[in-house]
């Protein structure tokens, strides 16, 4: 019968196909060639119109600073990573937990969503403080806890969302084969809502490194990237100060690029 | 033995508030195990609610619904029945593979029954080949074949199909329509077919079910003999004449006498 049709040629032309492989610096180059246009520009700026090094530090002077405070860098970086990390797995599970109890019934959703929207409106770093108090000071639970709580909104109001939205077909499907309640939310809600998870979780990736790093401006343990850009800033070291914010910024990247990666891991199918 | 027993079945939407709809009033209807039964309707007329009805995915008003001898309820438990729907709605995580297995899975059959049922299905729609596939990967037609292949996985004695052609083009259609039609007959699978489509209807029926709406009810049943179908049933003056009996039907004319079969 059809043992002798392509898959390629029988496929429907409008329906998504495989991504052309090889040739990846294509899409590399033009952002790369923008970002390095934009470090001389600065540079250029800086050195001619002689601003001063308080207002805002040449990128040579910031790379020469960032090099000789690698170590530094790489180890307070590391311990900024691990409490984002940890905050961000902890926020996530319950944030997706929350969001497939109130998702189940369906009066909790209808609740919790404008609660979740207005607590989310809440400058939840002011906590920082808070906690900080609660614990003592060489404890790194209140800056993991800031965490948590800035990853658990955005995952949980993107999750409901998900799991809230079953097509109508599926839920008439999974009727006539008399399946219900957690079986659905299972084999149904669940794969259905991951890309609206992982949107929560792009955006969580990013803001759990904001967190754990400024979480630390307002005390407690200081071993990590807060705790340096603050001190270098108050001795006016603003090129290591910078350093250092480049140090953040490379870890929020590299917690953005991980969830991506993982987005595309979980779910072959929005690859083909 | 009968497949389906309708007995005086209405369907009343919002009862006592403003919006009341009478989808359907005054139903009766049998089928027969093996026997192919077109609904067909103006856009209102109840048809789908009947579908649902028989699927025990809405309940009636009043009267009983009776599936395989049970009552609908106890008959969807036991997936008595396989539907599918205009839109495929298959699941776009899963393989295509995966997606024929999901009702064996939730009837708890085991991995390696579940593959090769799996694997059966889709050499009948045609698909052996694209099981590894996901759904994105196929066409319209090519899903709904899909569709079909898992209505049919756990070899239910009834098909219910809501215009699962309706968003196919003509090509395709008339052949998925002797794909049915084959599976069907080789399986002894009894089949409700909703259509708008009058060819469709007389091609594929044993019996068509002409229905109207406000209030839905069915207004005549227009039995159809063709014997076995093929390219030439297309062609032939049984078919047109069937046509017309439907067309009349609907428009609500009475048949001259020397029509009727």
């Amino acid at each position: 019968m059809t043992t002798a049709v392509d898959p390629v040629v029988a496929a429907d032309p409008a329906a998504p196909v495989i991504r052309r492989r090889g040739r990846p610096w294509l899409a590399v180059l033009p952002p790369l060639l923008v970002g390095v246009a934009g470090l001389l520009l600065w540079e250029a700026v800086v050195t001619v119109g002689r601003v001063a090094p308080y207002v805002l530090p040449a990128p040579s002077a910031i790379g020469e600073q960032f090099w000789q405070s690698r170590e530094v860098v790489w180890r307070t970086g590391l311990a900024s990573g691990e409490n984002a990390l940890i905050g961000l797995l902890v926020g996530a599970a319950v944030g997706l937990l929350a969001a497939m109890v109130a998702a189940r019934f369906a009066y909790l959703g209808e609740v919790s969503i404008p609660v979740a929207a207005a607590l989310n409106a809440l400058p939840i770093i002011a906590l920082a403080p808070i906690l900080n108090n609660m614990f003592d000071s060489t404890s790194s639970v209140p800056r993991r806890l800031v965490v948590a709580i800035v990853v658990f909104f955005p995952v949980f109001v993107n999750a409901l969302r998900g799991l809230r939205e079953v097509d109508p077909i599926h839920r008439d499907l999974m009727a006539s084969y008399a399946a219900s309640g957690w079986t659905v939310t299972r084999l149904v809600r669940l794969p259905a809502a991951l890309p609206f998870v992982f949107t929560g979780l792009r955006q969580a990736s990013s803001l759990a490194v904001i967190a754990a790093v400024v979480a630390e401006y307002f005390g407690g343990l200081q071993n990590g990237l807060g705790s340096r850009i603050t001190s270098a800033a108050a001795n006016t070291a603003y090129p290591r100060a910078w350093a250092f914010v480049v140090g953040a910024c490379v870890l929020g990247l590299v917690f953005y690029l991980v969830a991506l990666l993982l987005e595309r891991l979980v779910m072959p199918w929005r690859r083909v | 033995m009968t497949s389906v027993v309708l007995e005086s079945v209405s369907k009343v939407f919002n009862a006592g508030r403003a919006d009341e709809v009478t989808a359907l009033t005054g139903v009766d209807l049998t089928v027969e195990r093996g026997e192919f039964v077109t609904l067909i309707g103006p856009s209102g007329c109840g048809k789908s609610t009947l579908l649902r009805l028989v699927g025990d995915l809405i309940q009636p008003s009043t009267g009983t619904v009776t599936v395989a001898g049970k009552p609908a309820h106890t008959a969807r438990a036991d997936q008595e029945y396989g539907i599918a729907f205009q839109q495929a709605g298959l699941f776009e995580w899963r393989t295509v593979q995966r997606n024929v297995e999901l009702p064996l899975e939730l009837r708890g059959t085991g991995k390696r029954e579940r593959r090769d049922r799996a694997r059966e299905m889709l050499e009948l729609v045609g698909l052996g080949d694209f099981a590894g596939h996901y759904p994105a990967q196929l066409s319209g037609g090519m899903q709904q074949r899909v569709a079909i292949a898992r209505a049919l996985a756990v070899h239910p004695p009834l098909l219910l199909m809501d215009e699962p052609f309706g968003a196919l083009d003509e090509m395709t259609r008339e052949r998925l329509q002797d794909e049915l039609l084959r599976i069907c007959a080789s399986t002894g699978t009894s089949t409700i077919f909703v259509t708008h489509s009058i060819p469709e209807a007389v091609y594929l029926s044993d019996r068509v079910v002409v229905m109207s709406a406000r209030p839905g009810r069915i207004t005549e049943v227009v039995p159809i003999d063709l014997g076995p179908r093929g390219e030439a049933t297309r062609q032939s003056p049984g078919f047109f004449t069937g046509i017309t009996k439907v067309r009349r039907a609907l428009r609500g004319d009475a048949v001259p006498a020397g029509a009727t079969s």
